[in-house]
C-alpha cells in the first residue's frame, strides 16, 4: 500500500483510478509523518497546560467544596454547574469568541496561534476543574471521620487535620478519578478543531480536506486513533504504577 | 489534687437529651471507669472532657481551670483519647502516628520526635512494628498504637472510649495489660468499658450511668457487692453472674 501511494503521488492519472478504487492511501500517513507529529506534540502540550490548570482550580474546589462555607463555596459549586452542563466545544467557541485574549502571534516549531491555544486551555481546563473538583470532593468525602477526630484528639487545628491527614489519603483515593478525567482531557483536545487550534486531529484534517490527498481520509483518521489510543494507554500504564507505588500498604488479612 | 471537675453537665442533641446534670471529680492518678447501657450517655460525657463535643451547660474543669478558658487544641493536647476504632491514620507508619503530633502539635524536630515515638511504642510493646502500617497490624496492636500516640503527647488525662469494644476477644489482653500498666504508673485514666475486670482490679472509681444521669457511684467492690440501686444490681449483675 505504501508502495502504491508512491506511485501515485508520481502519476496523476494514477490518482484519479484511486479515488475511484478507494484503495489504501498509507504512503500520505508515512510521508506526512512528521506533520502529524508536531500535531501530536501541540496535542501533548494542551492536555499538560489544562490538566495542570483543571488540578490547580480543582483541587481547591473540591476542597471548598466540603469545607467552605458561604459566598465561596456557592460560587464555586455554581461554577462547577455550569461547566459541567456546558459541551465542551460550545465551551471552547465562547472563551476563544468571547473572551479578550489579545493576537499573541505564533509558537515556532509547534506552528499554532497563541490565541487558541489559550482558549482552549481555559475551555478544557476549566472543565477539567469541574470534574477534578468532583473527584476530590468525593475522595475526602470518603475518608472516615475518625481520622478527623484523632487528628483533632492530638491537638491538630482543623486545618492541620486537612493537610496532614486528610488530603494525603484522599489525593491517593482519588488517583483512579484522576486517572479518569486525564485520559478525557488527552482526547478532548481533539475538539480544538472547531477553533482552529493546529493540534493533532486538526492537522489530519487539514491534509485530507486538500484533493490531491484526500484519498487518505480513512488512512489519516486509522493513524490520528492510533496515535491518540498510544497517548492514552502510555498514560493509564504510567498513572497505573503511581498508583501501586504510593499505595498504602496492607496486611495479608 | 482534684485534676478533672465536672459539674452539672448538660447536653442534648436535636432534643434528645443525652447528659442530664451530671457532676464528678477526679483526683490526679484516679482510674476510673463508666459504665451503663448503651445509650446511658458514657460516650458523650467523655467526648465532652475534651471538647470533642460541646457541652450545653455546665462546667468542665482541668487542674482548676474551666476547659472553655483554654484553647481546645491546648486542651487535646493535655488530654489523650483512645478510640474504640483506634482511627490510626491510615497512610502513617505506626512510628508516624506517633511522631505527627509530636512534630505538627509540639513542634519536635523529626529525629527527637521519631526518639520519643519509639520509645513510645517499645513501652506497648510494638517496638518491631514501628515500621508497619495500620492495615498491616492486628487489632489489638492498632489500639496499642492509638494508646502510644496519645501517651506521647504527655497528657495530664486520658481519655479511653470503649478500647476494647472491636477487638477479637484474643486480642483484649494485651491493650488491658497496657491499660493496668499505665494505671499502675499514676496516669489519671477515665475510661469507658465493659471489662469488669478491669474496673474491678484498676478502678479507684466505679460509675454507674443510665438516662444521662449518674445512677451511683463509688467504689467498685461496693457497687459489684453492695449496690445501693437496684438499676446498678441488675446492670452489673448480668456481667459478674459470668465471671
Amino acid at each position: 500500500m505504501v508502495v502504491s501511494g508512491a506511485l501515485r503521488s508520481l502519476d496523476p492519472a494514477l490518482t484519479r483510478t484511486a479515488i475511484v478504487l478507494q484503495s489504501g492511501d498509507w504512503g500520505v500517513v508515512a510521508s506526512n509523518f512528521d506533520f502529524l507529529l508536531v500535531g501530536t506534540a501541540v496535542t501533548i502540550l494542551l492536555t499538560v497546560s489544562s490538566l495542570v490548570l483543571g488540578f490547580l482550580a480543582g483541587f481547591p474546589a473540591g476542597a471548598i467544596e466540603v469545607y467552605g462555607t458561604g459566598r465561596l463555596r456557592g460560587l464555586v459549586a455554581g461554577a462547577g454547574v455550569v461547566l459541567r452542563g456546558t459541551p465542551i466545544v460550545v465551551l471552547m467557541m465562547l472563551f476563544y469568541l468571547g473572551l479578550p485574549i489579545p493576537q499573541l502571534g505564533t509558537v515556532p516549531g509547534l506552528e499554532i496561534r497563541v490565541s487558541p491555544f489559550i482558549a482552549a486551555t481555559l475551555a478544557l481546563g476549566l472543565r477539567s476543574a469541574a470534574y477534578q473538583g468532583q473527584v476530590f470532593r468525593g475522595a475526602i468525602q470518603s475518608i472516615d471521620d475518625g481520622q478527623m477526630e484523632a487528628a483533632r484528639a492530638i491537638g491538630l487545628p482543623r486545618r492541620g487535620a486537612v493537610r496532614h491527614v486528610i488530603f494525603p489519603q484522599a489525593v491517593r483515593r482519588a488517583l483512579p478519578g484522576f486517572q479518569n478525567e486525564f485520559t478525557i482531557v488527552l482526547k478532548d483536545t481533539s475538539v480544538a478543531i472547531a477553533i482552529g487550534l493546529a493540534e493533532l486531529l486538526t492537522r489530519a484534517e487539514y491534509l485530507f480536506v486538500q484533493p490531491e490527498r484526500s484519498t487518505a481520509m480513512f488512512e489519516l483518521i486509522l493513524a490520528v486513533s492510533a496515535i491518540y489510543f498510544v497517548l492514552t494507554f502510555a498514560t493509564n500504564r504510567t498513572l497505573d504504577r503511581l498508583q501501586t507505588r504510593y499505595a498504602i500498604p496492607e496486611g495479608d488479612g | 489534687m482534684t485534676l478533672l471537675e465536672l459539674e452539672d453537665i448538660e447536653k442534648a442533641y436535636e432534643n434528645e437529651e443525652v447528659l442530664h446534670g451530671v457532676s464528678l471529680g477526679m483526683e490526679q492518678g484516679d482510674v476510673e471507669v463508666l459504665v451503663g447501657p448503651s445509650g446511658a450517655g458514657k460516650s458523650t460525657l467523655l467526648r465532652c472532657v475534651n471538647r470533642l463535643t460541646e457541652i450545653d451547660a455546665g462546667t468542665i474543669r482541668l487542674a482548676g481551670e474551666s476547659i472553655h478558658d483554654l484553647d481546645s487544641n491546648d486542651l487535646r493536647q493535655r488530654v489523650g483519647m483512645v478510640f474504640q476504632d483506634f482511627n490510626l491514620f491510615a497512610h502513617r507508619t505506626a512510628r508516624g502516628n506517633v511522631t505527627l503530633g509530636l512534630e505538627e502539635v509540639l513542634g519536635m524536630d523529626h529525629d527527637e520526635a521519631v526518639e520519643r515515638a519509639e520509645a513510645h511504642l517499645d513501652q506497648v510493646g510494638l517496638a518491631e512494628q514501628a515500621d508497619s502500617y495500620p492495615a498491616e497490624l492486628s487489632g489489638g496492636q492498632q489500639q496499642r498504637v492509638g494508646i502510644a500516640r496519645a501517651l506521647a503527647m504527655d497528657p495530664e488525662l486520658m481519655l479511653f472510649d470503649e478500647p476494647t469494644s472491636s477487638l477479637d476477644p484474643e486480642l483484649i489482653g494485651d491493650v488491658l495489660a497496657v491499660m493496668n500498666d499505665l494505671a499502675a504508673e499514676g496516669m489519671t485514666m477515665l475510661c469507658v468499658t465493659h471489662e469488669m475486670g478491669f474496673a474491678r482490679s484498676a478502678a479507684d472509681t466505679l460509675t454507674m450511668l443510665d438516662g444521662g444521669r449518674i445512677v451511683e457511684r463509688g467504689p467498685p467492690e461496693r457497687l459489684f457487692e453492695n449496690p445501693q440501686h437496684e438499676r446498678t444490681e441488675s446492670f452489673l449483675g448480668q456481667f459478674t453472674d459470668f465471671e
